[in-house]
């Protein structure tokens, strides 16, 4: 009984493995295509036949005219920064809004909401860039930031399930204590609310490192300074500069996911109570 | 209702931080005016405190964009620049990224926020041009003349014809030839291959066969795979609505499904390896080829790859019936152009003239080893011992000026896609010549 | 449907109930009422509320400034999108180029419809003032409080909160969502691309003709309509299975990991999240070079022998395995591999929502002597598909505009062998995002895109209804709080 039983966790075990494996050898190719001496794209074999730290080096301190990726980094982390504090608000404010209060036109925004979705947002990026230029905010990181963050009210669903979980009876509470609804927000509710918090804080944080076609679009001037670690990176695979960057690129996609494994690991808990108790009652 | 009030009331401070933003951006024509702008303040002071400057020297801001990897040698080109004229003007140019092979994309997104000059690849000029997004070169020959010391005629006969032909449209230059490297050749490792058996596929894809080799090529795509209707003698053009002229269903030297057959006793062959058009580079560096048909943008790849047997001639024969035809190509160039909504178009086109005059031309050969379009430029001993540039050379007498509009591209590729699949079959003529049929009716249809 | 209809029933009610609202304070209100027609301050300065005054004031000089100082040249020319076309004489004197005063057709759209859109907001502030106005003077007549300035304000942290709340995020929801949104639907109905594009050349109101081209066509020529049902089709398709598909992978593997056998469940799962964190345009390159026609997959395959026998049984043709190159492949192969991307999601949403299963429940069925796969099917499941019912079909929407995936992995690999697909630039792998992408970045093919993007919309819109209106019966929120 007792060997069946050990049999039985060792299979479920290497089960569990060999999944992970599987997932991992991407991941793994990665890491030590970024390691290779060799710079171009080698698919032939999967571990490089000579390693080195170079890549690491190159990207790191001697930035050249392709490769910026300290200026790009800096960038990227800026802009993420702030519209991951703008979003992040602009998502609890709706949030608190649809999901505490009753007014008039509460539905019909919801509603509206919910259509707006659905459209295809490439379509009006051309849009979005004249709006833009017409503001001056082209090739401006401001500019960047209201793209990823000026929307993001749309997607208060899932913490408004969050927040309907809130009971009604603190608010209430609160009020007759004679605390103003904007206390209610900011002492009540808001310390509750840690997960879906660090959940959208996590999920606006991502999306500048991720982004290669608005952030292009958007710094046109060709200022490599300027860019974001998405672009810079995105570049490297150009028909010219392919053979002699790829490597690199694969190290600074190293670096990239370095600390956002460790934001989510740490913040793991968080966000799957952020984004369960969300969708729970979504 | 306070509510609604209330609304307004915020709102209005929005209208007023727009109109605030609006009326800033109405002021200036265009984006690139401001910087301009505020630099030629800085500069009008300075000059004000140095006192030596003469009055009439004009301010003139200037962006340019070339490629990633030719950033140093442009600013040292741009250097020389600013110091010729300096008794002039006063010239400031600021340098940006934009590859060539992607600068149309970025330009026509928005034209006047492009740079004042660019360099791109020579298939993007037919779609510059239609959108007005180049200067038209002639209409600069007076600045030309009365700044740089020649004329138009003289960038025109400096430079090899075909790369003029290629930044010629409507019969007048839109832009100035930097280099004539843009085309495609044959790489070959010469201890697999033998310089005899690179003379024609038949032989060069049995060689490579008997060094269990193969021999890689591009099908899917319009650029490569035209070069065998080329050979043929057809040929493609731009008409004046803006749409394809395309007569690859019809007959020139041969007929077009006879080129055809001739295509699929390659693609056919077990020592053939079709190559998706982005792979070229890693499939060179995967070791399991012997010939491959690209540009100098493999040269290093290839030269790792093939070590001593490294080796570069023109594109070889193919099969027709009994004839041996040779394979023509795409004459492609990197050219640099002037932005038609340019502030300072003349001093643009003296920018654009200067980093691609002879001199110039010489720095990026002997910097980065791009091959010059400049006839004085490319006739020099070092130019002639670079083994991709030769080869690219001796094909650049059966290369042809691909003229086309955007319809093109699509339907070419996937005629190529079903040859190098097998899809068509060299003994069913009718369904070959329907495949034909489509291609064309999809490459000459108007845009919709 | 009657939900939809009730909804415009009511929209319609408060509607005209605002309009008489409006006419009996114009036919009733005193002097100063009638004169904040003209001067919208006017009724407050009556009730002294200056600040009020002045604040509104301020907001009709700057949408009168901004009507006449700067809208009306681009909205006057908004029915013919502009008729100058740019000409430029160069003067070698200044070494300039001299350009003539040109019309760019896309900014007077563009900036046309901003204007209507702030017309809209000033004729209700308009409206709502006088309404406002006249409430105030009732309240006087009543003797009733005026609230002061500062109660004012004090209102909008208290009983007014969501409008201080929700401002800020309209506002941006408005301009960088509806407004871009409004203006490529428009260029639906026009003639905008690659012989049209502003600056140099201006485009024009073309009426349905896109449509008509979308819809009908014909022969190789025009064949926007063939492509558009397969490309559809291939959407749907796809939408449905990678939702399917990471759904129930993720449920799996959390319940794997979740498992009592499972030793050290921490490391697993973060070697699952491991793959979130690594940019997609970074890691699906690379499985697309995995996959490659003469990638590591393949050398692999050909030394093991599959690929001849692959051959030999006549599923290929080729001497190499076309994971991505051939349209059967490429379509299992996608949605593989997007189960590698979207699974570590899924379980970290299936991780969270089975830790709040009711505990009684399981144990009440274990005792019954349900077997596991029972439990998993009467209970799991049904638990798992109430709590994420309605998060399924916002997945399925985002799956039908996922471009990520499809984008990278299919970009320059895959090229169609369908000769009617290709003459519209599009391929059996694409979905309708990516190929209006392919039509606007690299044909500036505008005015199809747009056209092909309302009909996704409306596509989603009606299937997004549909399923909404099923999965959640009435008003759930309510029940929760």
């Amino acid at each position: 009984m007792k060997t069946k039983k050990l049999v039985n966790i060792t299979l479920h075990n290497l089960l569990l493995a060999f999944l992970a494996f599987i997932w991992l050898i991407p991941i793994v190719w990665l890491l030590v295509t970024s390691f290779s001496a060799y710079t171009g794209m080698n698919t032939s074999t999967f571990f490089p036949k000579e390693w080195s730290l170079n890549n690491y080096k190159n990207l790191l301190f001697s930035a050249d005219s392709v490769a910026q990726f300290p200026n790009w980094f800096k960038n990227t982390f800026i802009i993420a920064c702030c519209s991951c504090l703008i979003s992040s608000s602009f998502v609890l404010m709706v949030a608190y809004a649809t999901s505490c209060m009753r007014f008039k036109m509460r539905k019909p925004l919801m509603n509206m909401a919910v259509i707006l979705n659905l459209f295809p947002g490439f379509l009006s990026m051309i849009a979005v860039y004249f709006i833009l230029k017409t503001l001056n905010l082209t090739n401006n990181h401001l500019g960047l930031i209201l793209v990823y963050s000026a929307s993001s009210g749309l997607g208060y669903l899932i913490a408004k399930g969050f927040l309907d979980t809130v009971p009604a009876s603190l608010r209430e509470a609160a009020y007759l204590d004679g605390a103003s609804e904007a206390v209610i927000f900011l002492k009540v509710v808001m310390p509750m609310s840690k997960p879906i918090i660090v959940y959208t804080v996590i999920s606006s944080f991502l999306a500048p490192w991720m982004d290669f076609v608005f952030a292009k679009i958007i710094l046109n001037a060709g200022i490599s300074s300027q860019w974001t670690v998405a672009i810079g990176l995105y570049n490297m695979l150009e028909r010219s500069l392919i053979n002699t960057y790829f490597t690199q690129f694969c190290a600074g996609g190293v670096l990239v996911s370095i600390p956002i494994s460790v934001l989510f690991v740490i913040m793991q808990k968080f966000y799957v109570e952020g984004i369960t108790g969300g969708s729970v009652k979504g | 209702m306070k509510k609604k009030l209330l609304a307004a009331l915020l709102t209005a401070s929005m209208v007023a931080t727009m109109l605030v933003g609006c009326g800033g951006s109405a002021e200036e024509a265009a984006p690139s005016t401001d910087a301009a702008q505020t630099e030629t303040k800085t500069e009008e002071t300075k000059t004000e405190a140095a006192e030596t400057a003469p009055a009439e020297k004009q301010d003139v801001a200037l962006r340019m964009w070339g490629a990633e990897e030719d950033q140093a040698m442009l600013q040292s080109m741009i250097d020389s620049f600013v110091a010729n004229y300096a008794d002039v003007a006063n010239i400031t140019v600021e340098l940006g990224v934009e590859s060539e092979s992607t600068a149309k994309d970025v330009v026509l997104t928005d034209i006047e926020a492009a740079a004042d000059v660019y360099a791109f690849a020579s298939d993007q000029l037919p779609d510059l041009v239609k959108a007005g997004a180049l200067q038209n070169i002639d209409e600069m020959d007076g600045a030309l003349q009365a700044y740089a010391g020649k004329g138009v005629a003289d960038v025109k006969s400096a430079n090899a014809s075909g790369s003029v032909d290629a930044a010629t449209a409507n019969g007048s230059l839109y832009a100035f030839p930097m280099s004539a490297d843009n085309g495609y050749f044959l790489y070959y490792d010469s201890s697999v291959i033998s310089a005899e058996d690179a003379k024609s596929w038949d032989t060069l894809l049995a060689a490579a066969e008997a060094g269990g080799k193969k021999v890689g090529m591009t099908f899917a795509s319009g650029w490569y795979n035209a070069s065998f209707f080329y050979g043929a003698g057809f040929t493609t053009g731009l008409n004046e609505d803006g749409t394809t002229s395309l007569d690859f269903n019809g007959s020139a030297d041969y007929t077009g499904v006879e080129v055809v057959k001739g295509m699929l006793g390659i693609a056919g062959h077990p020592a053939f390896m079709a190559i998706a058009d982005g792979d070229i580079s890693n499939q060179i560096a995967g070791g399991s080829l012997a010939a491959v048909v690209s540009g100098t943008w493999d040269a290093s790849a290839a030269q790792t790859a093939f070590g001593d047997g490294y080796a570069a001639t023109k594109l070889p024969t193919y099969t027709i019936g009994d004839a041996q035809v040779q394979q023509g190509s795409v004459a492609g160039f990197k050219l640099v152009g002037v932005n038609a909504y340019s502030q300072n178009a003349g001093w643009a086109a003296l920018l654009a003239d200067w980093i691609t005059n002879e001199d110039n031309q010489k720095i990026r050969f002997a910097e980065r080893e791009i091959g010059p379009s400049n006839i004085n430029a490319a006739a020099s001993e070092e130019v002639a011992a670079n083994i991709a540039i030769s080869a690219l050379a001796e094909q650049s007498a059966y290369g042809v000026v691909q003229v086309v509009g955007g319809n093109y591209w699509d339907p070419t590729s996937t005629f190529g896609e079903m040859i190098a699949k097998g899809e068509l079959s060299a003994d069913d003529e009718a369904g070959i010549q329907t495949a034909l049929d489509n291609m064309v009716a999809g490459v000459t249809a108007p845009v919709q | 449907m009657e939900k939809i209809k009730a909804g415009l029933n009511s929209f319609g009610k408060a509607i005209a109930g605002f309009f008489k609202e409006f006419g009996e304070a114009v036919v009733k209100g005193d002097i100063f009422v009638k004169l904040s027609l003209l001067w919208m301050g006017a009724g407050y300065v009556r009730r002294k509320q200056y600040i009020k005054a002045i604040l509104i004031t301020i907001f009709q000089i700057a949408v009168l400034a901004f009507t006449f100082g700067f809208a009306m040249e681009y909205v006057s020319k908004f029915g013919t999108l502009g008729t100058v076309r740019q000409e430029s004489v160069f003067n070698i004197q200044t070494m300039k180029n001299e350009f003539n005063d040109y019309d760019h057709s896309f900014l007077i759209l563009l900036i046309s419809l901003i204007t209507f859109v702030i017309w809209i907001v000033a004729i209700v502030a308009y409206f709502g003032n006088v309404i406002s106005v006249y409430h105030l003077q009732k309240r006087a007549q009543q003797g009733l409080h005026i609230n002061t300035f500062r109660e004012d304000v004090h209102e909008l942290i208290n009983k007014k909160f969501h409008v201080t709340l929700l401002f800020l995020p309209v506002m941006g929801i408005v301009i960088f969502t509806i407004i871009p949104l409004l203006v490529m639907i428009l260029v639906a109905f026009t003639n905008y691309d690659q012989h049209h594009m502003p600056p140099s050349e201006l485009f024009t109101w073309t009426g349905i003709t896109n449509f008509i081209n979308l819809f009908g066509g014909g022969g190789m020529t025009i064949t926007f309509g063939y492509a558009f049902v397969r490309v559809l089709a291939w959407t749907l398709v796809w939408a449905f299975f990678s939702t399917l598909t990471t759904y129930i992978g993720g449920i799996l593997l959390s319940m794997l990991i979740n498992n009592k056998k499972t030793k050290l469940p921490k490391m697993w799962r973060t070697l699952f999240i491991v793959t979130i964190a690594v940019p997609q345009f970074v890691s699906l390159l690379l499985v697309r070079n995995f996959f490659a026609d003469g990638g590591i997959m393949n050398t692999i395959c050909a030394n093991i022998g599959l690929t001849g026998w692959l051959r030999d049984i006549g599923l290929i043709s080729t001497s190499y395995i076309p994971f991505l190159s051939a349209p059967i492949w490429a379509h299992v192969m996608i949605i593989l591999i997007n189960i590698w991307i979207g699974v570590p999601y899924q379980m970290l949403i299936a991780t969270g929502v089975l830790m709040n299963i009711p505990g009684e429940q399981l144990e009440s069925a274990r005792i019954d002597g349900a077997t596991p796969r029972q439990i998993f099917w009467n209970i799991t499941m049904p638990y798992m598909l109430f709590v994420t019912g309605p998060s399924l079909v916002t997945d399925f929407v985002k799956n039908i505009n996922n471009f990520n995936v499809i984008y990278l992995l299919t970009t320059g690999v895959f090229v169609t062998t369908n000769q009617a697909m290709a003459n519209s630039q599009a391929k059996e792998t694409d979905l309708l995002v990516t190929w209006l992408f392919t039509l606007t970045q690299d044909y500036y093919n505008y005015k199809m895109a747009s056209t092909i993007g309302i009909v996704v919309f409306v596509i989603c819109a009606a299937f997004t209804l549909l399923a909404f209106n099923r999965m959640i019966k009435g008003d759930r929120e309510e029940a929760f709080q």
